[in-house]
């Protein structure tokens, strides 16, 4: 534990149940057991539902818990230096009064409409590109190791650019975050639209539909679930990315929070941030997963 | 007259030869069954004629006319089903009569309709995911009768299901064939399901893919063309099982087994050579 900067965020956020990227296709293998009449699953009993998702929730607030324990008591028990981690009960404590004083509130403010904004038109913009990008697969391949590129290259090595050519304001740093987020959901796009089960083109083909018909009957839907796994990216991105940003040059927002917070050694105010930042994660990635799941729900349970 | 005719039609793919010289008439309102060898360009033919892709050289006529792309004067039942898996059974059935500009409450009556006629009442709401392999089959049939196409083209239909239903689906498409008057082509592994549902059965080669030999089969008392009733195996003459255990039908099993066999033999001898080098 050196910095606490990175430590305590990744910590508590837990590994989202994320489904696989890939579009899934209709099409099992073409001659599978005969078995026609009895492959419906029964509707599973509520009742054990309910007790399995009790068992997962408990199992999983375990574990927090437990991380939670090891905070307040490692400090206290002199196992971590509390100067530098102090125990997680002081930082509620410090959590609680910078709700009160309103300063929670004004830098959360900040990153929200920040980072919402940018990933938004990210994702405006993104979505729609990448169909087009996708549905031309020449294009798609003569632009494939561009967005290679500009996937692999760092968002915030470009920051200072970002300053530069548009100063140290709002601009740049909602900026940031709408070039970060592109990338994601733009790759997942093309290769969502790419991947569409040939057969089912075939078979929108087969019937005459325009091309238009077709995108909106058969590619966009089947793209779904893979523009969505993008889509969740970005939105963790987005976080990342303008919190970074926040670092510098910035007089609000929660990394600024952070970032002023350990220069004045007002520690507990620093995690209390940190907290914060990783509550929005994750309840901005249950909200995203939430919202797929309502999108998606004729997928093969997995 | 012929409703389809193949004229010197080959197709290759790169410098694979897929299918060579096919000379082909098809009566209007003829049920033409293909057989051939796993890989001997049965699907390939009827891509050619679904217009989803275009002779090497030779070509196509559909009512005197060239084949120039897809239409919904053909109606494709897909190998692979081909279902949208968003989509309920209802959804998918009626898929195919939202590009026919059906309005929607016919559709879903349609739809409904149809489906009941492959024995799917009751899972009209379940999406493919929650269908068995027969039951999707049977979705992808009911779909592509429901837009009522003038001909048929049918990639093995009956193969994922069992006995029983693909029994019963049979004489319901002889059912359909004979009021309707729709011209099908057929495709199947299965050389009973052949001599049962054929006036015609060509039997193809392997590699390249040709047609060996065309057997027309007619039972002489099989009500061809007369209301058939209702229920499976009403009809005046030998139908079901006692037109499959027939003489005449073993005779035409055992000839179409023999064309057939070679082909086999060869088809998979080639497939071993391949697989040494
Ligand atoms: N798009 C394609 N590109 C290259 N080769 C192809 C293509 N489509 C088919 N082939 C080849 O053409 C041959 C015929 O394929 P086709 O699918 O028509 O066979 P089939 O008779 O339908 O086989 P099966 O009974 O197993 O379905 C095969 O050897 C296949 O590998
Ligand atoms: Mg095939």
């Amino acid at each position: 534990m050196s910095t606490g900067t990175d430590t305590a965020a990744p910590a508590v956020r837990p590994a989202a149940p994320a489904p696989a990227g890939e579009v899934r296709h209709a099409a099992p293998p073409p001659r599978p057991a005969p078995d026609a009449g009895h492959a419906v699953r029964p509707a599973r009993q509520p009742l054990r539902a309910l007790g399995r998702r009790l068992r997962a929730l408990s199992l999983r607030s375990a574990a927090i818990l437990v991380l939670l324990a090891v905070w307040e008591t490692a400090p206290r028990l002199g196992l971590a230096d509390p100067t530098f981690l102090p125990p997680v009960s002081e930082v509620a404590a410090a959590w609680w009064e910078l709700l009160g004083n309103g300063q929670l509130g004004r830098h959360t403010w900040a990153s929200l409409v920040r980072s919402f904004g940018g990933f938004a038109i990210a994702v405006v913009v993104a979505v729609p590109l990448g169909l087009l990008i996708g549905w031309y697969r020449p294009v798609a391949a003569l632009l494939g190791p561009l967005l290679e590129v500009f996937r692999n290259t760092a968002a915030l090595a470009l920051l200072p650019v970002f300053v530069l050519l548009l100063g140290i304001g709002e601009t740049s740093k909602v900026s940031i975050v709408v070039y970060a987020c592109v990338w994601p959901i733009l790759l997942n796009t093309i290769s969502a639209v790419g991947n569409a089960d040939p057969t089912l083109v075939r078979l929108a083909r087969s019937m005459d539909l325009s091309t238009p018909r077709l995108f909106q009957k058969v590619i966009l839907p089947a793209s779904v679930p893979a523009v969505f796994t993008g889509i969740r990216l970005a939105g963790a991105v987005s976080i990342l990315v303008l919190v970074a940003a926040e670092m510098i040059g910035a007089k609000a927002g929660l990394g600024y929070l952070i970032n002023a917070s350990q220069f004045n050694f007002a520690i507990p105010q620093m995690y209390a941030g940190i907290v914060t930042i990783s509550a929005i994660g994750v309840a901005f990635n249950q909200l995203l997963v939430t919202i797929e799941r309502r999108l998606s729900t004729w997928r093969v349970p997995s | 007259m012929a409703k389809i005719v193949f004229e010197g039609v080959r197709k290759t793919f790169g410098d694979f030869t897929a299918l060579d010289g096919i000379d082909l008439e098809i009566r209007s309102g003829e049920f033409l069954v293909v057989v051939g060898p796993s890989g001997c360009g049965k699907s390939t033919l009827l891509d050619l004629l679904g217009g989803l892709s275009t002779p090497t050289s030779g070509r196509i006529l559909l009512d005197g006319k060239p084949v120039t792309g897809p239409g919904l004067d053909r109606g494709i039942v897909f190998q692979q089903y081909a279902l949208l898996p968003w989509r309920t059974a209802l959804g998918n059935v009626e898929f195919g009569l939202e590009a026919t500009g059906v309005p929607r409450r016919e559709r879903r009556a349609r739809a409904t309709e149809f489906l009941d006629l492959v024995g799917l009442t009751g899972f009209e709401d379940r999406h493919p995911h929650q269908l068995s392999g027969g039951m999707r089959q049977r979705v992808a049939i009911a779909r592509s009768l429901a837009y009522d196409p003038d001909v048929l083209l049918m990639d093995e239909p009956f193969a994922a299901l069992d006995a029983q239903t693909r029994e019963s689906l049979q004489d319901e498409l002889r059912r359909i064939w004979q009021r309707t008057g729709k011209t099908v082509v057929f495709i199947t592994h299965g050389i009973e399901e052949a001599v049962y549902l054929g006036q015609k059965v060509a039997v193809m080669t392997s590699r390249p893919g040709r047609i060996k030999e065309i057997v027309p089969v007619s039972f002489g008392e099989r009500p061809e063309t007369a209301a058939v009733g209702t229920g499976t195996g009403t009809g005046t003459g030998p139908q079901g099982e006692e037109l499959r255990s027939s003489p005449e039908f073993a005779r035409y099993r055992h000839e179409i087994w023999t064309l057939l066999h070679d082909e086999v033999a060869r088809a998979q001898q080639l497939e071993k050579e391949e697989a040494s080098v």
